[in-house]
């Protein structure tokens, strides 16, 4: 198939392009250290006053930070890239490039920019998860890692389409820069277990921005308490989300092309 | 010399370079220890501009034009020599040194981007401490003679370069600067707003008396401008004078230019063929020789129509640049 | 040709002047900017309603207080947190770097005057709009978390003084941090480092009794408990008169170490700019 060549082409290549730039690596060790014991501290406070945190055990809400710092290196690494030059070629007119190759608009502008350095988190992020697990002494069967690997890959890809649904609005709104900054804070939230926040707080951090998908129900799997339902609607939201983005990106895009003669 | 508005008495200015090659190993060298070069971007250049002149500084890219003008205005220290303005030592940036200048660069913009220019025209009334009576009056004279209008009102961000051109402009010159460097004014320019600025910039010193230094890539701004030309190259200084003596001093040359009747003909006997277009034929010929030539080019050839000219600027300026590189 | 004379009022009032206009100019400009405002301040509340939320859910778990402090009271420190954070955002080192790389710091200092006197205008003038902006969302903050409020006209004052001194502190130290980008370009990693620190010892992320004790006696040798933790006990605790006032000491202590720091490095910074351009 010619898109998924040419998609992963444009991969190979943005990771080439970042290798170059080595002190961004040591960098973002840096960074990643910093944020990483930074939420270690965190834990480390909460866990000085209890023992647990709305049924969540210590250990347990370990599994979570780590699930949350992976699925932020994700982001950073190859969801928001896309999508922020998304943003900035619409507003500079750059589009064209992308709509006149012979592949599918919305692949060539979701794979072609990467921060491979990013993906520091995510390794961080797993090594946490591990450390998670030998603490909590869990015994994992290969159901439950199936579980965990299904619902990260849902996560994904609804974070992924809540990138592109915003991202797409620059079509008409064209100023979006703060999307990283607003974003960031908002999946803070995820460092904890969604069932600590008040009703409102943990439905808009579930159906509109789906933190709650991408993060509380992965860490839900690893410390088994998944419930079946929850992953079937895991499913169901991501396919119906999946479905609604790339309308609205081919509605935005019609308007677009429509506008610029 | 007291009266001199800007004095330069050798001055120098190096740069230290870092010089790495390339591939790993030069790499994680490089980490331990930089090998610098020096770069001599200014190499002992020295003249003195009186009040009121209005000079051209030409030369190619990294000449040391802009160099020159930045060590002027107080950006850049001097490596050595001297350099005074208006009395002042600029790398100082003494407070009644910088409220005396201004610095007009092509294509930067000082005036905030979001608002109307008349709101950064505020701006600066209160930095340069302008007394208001003196703010009004120059803003509107400078509106006026540019022609600016009304686009002091709108975003600076939604007008044309050249209108964001003209609003800097203003906005650079409301605190009646004694002397103006203006560092490629007309870059990127269509060729009438070109002629606008050019031609405001010598209304401007006709009334306030400013002394000007321009750079620029441009002969029409110096030819426009300027009756004194220095012309630098390699950071050193080929000639400082009348522009209309340039080319006596390094082009002893003049160009006929002949349309013929029958353009085939092998003209290269007469002198350097230097454009040939169909049936009209330029020759290079040394000026001593251009009566003589002349007279055989009509005796001797079917000649419809014959021009004789000084060799354009550019032509000269160039030449004599091939002539510094290859010494 | 003569030179211009001066406006007729002297230096100090010349200067007040550009303050003035230029916080009128910041307000205009900041008013055209009033959806991306709203959006950065929501992503900004995130934070503190995080931890909010965190440490009310411990409180209530654990019988009603933690740390000595009950729900309410946890809701108190982090609601007026984000009207401290809205009036102690300052120019970032990143700002500085990108001055430099646009090469708008050449026009700055072809300008009798110091660029610092416009960054602190500029951002002061900002408050006006900002803290407009953010009040509604105070109000909606109030409503969801209850929170608990004891305050005395002593402590109003003493608050809004407080705030301007977290602003001035952390205007002259990140201002200071800015500077290094004249040396390099990693500045960067510096400033994560500052602010982790920043957050760790500023009250910032907890209520300073809540970290260990040799945290709280480290915060009290650096000025970062001043730009958050002394402006929020100022209207949240019951601090005694003195303690009030002592802190705004502290606080104009702090500030004279980071003009002097500022100015250190400015005057390095400088010559190390004239030296290579730009």
């Amino acid at each position: 198939m010619t898109t998924l060549r040419v998609a992963l082409l444009h991969l190979r290549i943005g990771v080439m392009n970042d290798l170059q730039y080595r002190v961004n690596f040591a960098l973002q060790i840096l960074q990643s250290l910093l944020a990483l014991g930074t939420g270690l501290v965190v834990l480390w406070l909460v866990y000085s006053h209890t023992t647990e945190l709305n049924g969540w055990s210590q250990p347990e809400l370990l599994a979570v930070l780590g699930v949350q710092i992976l699925m932020g290196g994700v982001i950073r690494a190859l969801i928001q890239p896309n999508m922020m030059r998304l943003t900035e070629d619409v507003v500079q007119g750059k589009l064209d490039h992308a709509l006149t190759k012979p592949v599918d608009a919305q692949v060539l502008i979701s794979v072609r920019e990467v921060q491979i350095w990013q993906a520091v988190d995510i390794v961080s992020g797993a090594i946490v998860i591990g450390v998670a697990l030998v603490r909590l002494g869990a015994d994992l069967g290969a159901l439950d890692v199936l579980a965990f690997a299904v619902a990260l890959a849902f996560g994904a890809v609804m974070l992924y389409c809540f990138w592109l649904v915003l991202a797409t609005g620059s079509f008409w709104v064209v100023r979006m820069w703060f999307l990283p900054e607003l974003f960031e804070g908002v999946f803070q939230t995820g460092r904890w277990p969604v069932g600590i926040y008040p009703q409102w707080l943990r439905f808009g951090i579930t159906f509109l921005v789906p933190i709650a998908f991408a993060i509380t129900v992965p860490a839900e799997a690893l410390t088994s308490r998944l419930e079946w339902e929850t992953l079937a609607l895991a499913a169901g939201f991501a396919v119906v989300l999946f479905a609604f983005t790339r309308w609205f990106w081919r509605f935005g895009l019609k308007n677009y092309t429509g506008a610029s003669a | 010399m007291n009266d001199a508005v800007v004095h330069v008495a050798e001055l120098r200015k190096t740069f230290d370079v870092p010089e790495r090659e390339a591939g790993l190993k030069a790499a994680t060298k490089g980490l331990v220890r930089r090998k610098t070069k020096e770069v001599r971007a200014v190499d002992g250049i020295s003249f003195d501009i009186a009040p009121g002149e209005i000079v051209g500084f030409l030369g190619p890219n990294g000449a040391g034009k802009t160099t020159t003008l930045k060590m002027l205005s107080g950006l850049l220290y001097v490596s050595s020599g001297d350099a005074q303005v208006l009395g002042h030592v600029p790398s100082k940036r003494e407070r009644d040194f910088l409220r005396r200048i201004a610095l007009v660069m092509g294509n930067r913009n000082q005036l905030q981007w979001d608002l109307p220019a008349l709101d950064s025209f505020e701006l600066n009334r209160s930095i340069y401490r302008i007394p208001r009576e003196h703010f009004l009056r120059n803003r509107d004279e400078l509106v006026e003679l540019l022609e600016v209008g009304d686009l002091v009102k709108k975003p600076v961000r939604q007008l044309s370069l050249g209108e964001r051109m003209k609003v800097e402009i203003v906005g650079s010159l409301l605190h009646q600067p004694q002397v103006l460097f203006l560092d490629e004014p007309t870059i990127g320019l269509d060729v009438t707003m070109q002629k606008r600025i050019r031609e405001f910039v010598a209304e401007y010193r006709q009334r306030h008396g400013a002394t000007v230094m321009l750079t620029s890539h441009y002969m029409a701004d110096v030819e426009a401008l300027c009756e004194r030309v220095i012309v630098i190259h390699h950071g050193k200084i080929l000639f400082d004078g009348k522009l209309g003596a340039l080319s006596n001093t390094f082009a002893a040359w003049k160009t006929i230019t002949a349309a013929m009747e029958n353009g085939a003909s092998d003209l290269s006997s007469y002198g350097e063929v230097i454009h040939r277009d169909g049936d009209l034929v330029t020759l290079r010929v040394p000026k001593a020789d251009t009566a003589r030539v002349t007279a055989r080019l009509l005796a001797e050839q079917a000649v419809l129509d014959l021009n004789v000219e000084d060799p354009p600027i550019e032509d000269v300026i160039e030449l004599v640049f091939a002539q510094e590189n290859r010494s | 040709m003569s030179t211009l004379p001066l406006a007729k009022e002297g230096r100090l009032r010349s200067l007040a002047d550009f303050y003035l206009t230029t916080i009128r100019t910041a307000i205009q400009q900041q008013f055209q900017y009033r959806a991306a405002t709203y959006m950065y301040l929501v992503g900004m509340v995130a934070e503190p309603v995080i931890y909010l939320v965190v440490w009310s859910t411990i409180a209530d778990q654990s019988g009603g207080t933690v740390g000595g402090l009950t729900a309410g009271e946890f809701a108190a420190y982090y609601i007026v947190w984000t009207l401290v954070r809205t009036m102690n955002i300052v120019f970032t080192p990143y700002g500085w770097e990108e001055r430099i790389r646009e090469g708008e710091l050449s026009g700055q200092l072809l300008r009798p005057l110091h660029p610092i006197h416009y960054d602190l205008a500029w951002f002061a003038g900002g408050k006006v709009p900002w803290v407009l902006f953010y009040l509604p969302i105070a109000v909606v903050l109030t409503l969801v978390f209850n929170p608990t409020f004891d305050v005395r006209p002593l402590e109003i004052a003493v608050f809004a003084v407080a705030v301007w001194g977290a602003y001035l502190i952390r205007t002259f130290y990140q201002s200071a941090l800015g500077l290094v980008t004249f040396w390099t370009t990693r500045v960067g990693a510096l400033f994560q480092l500052y602010i982790t620190l920043e957050l760790l010892l500023s009250g910032r992320l907890v209520p300073l009794t809540l970290m260990p004790e040799w945290v709280q006696t480290a915060a009290w040798f650096l000025p970062f408990r001043w730009t958050f933790y002394f402006p929020i006990q100022a209207l949240v605790d019951d601090l005694s008169n003195e303690q009030l006032l002592g802190g705004l000491a502290m606080q104009a202590l702090w500030t004279l170490i980071g003009i002097g720091l500022f100015s250190l490095v400015w005057r390095y910074a400088i010559r190390r700019y004239t030296a290579v351009g730009n």
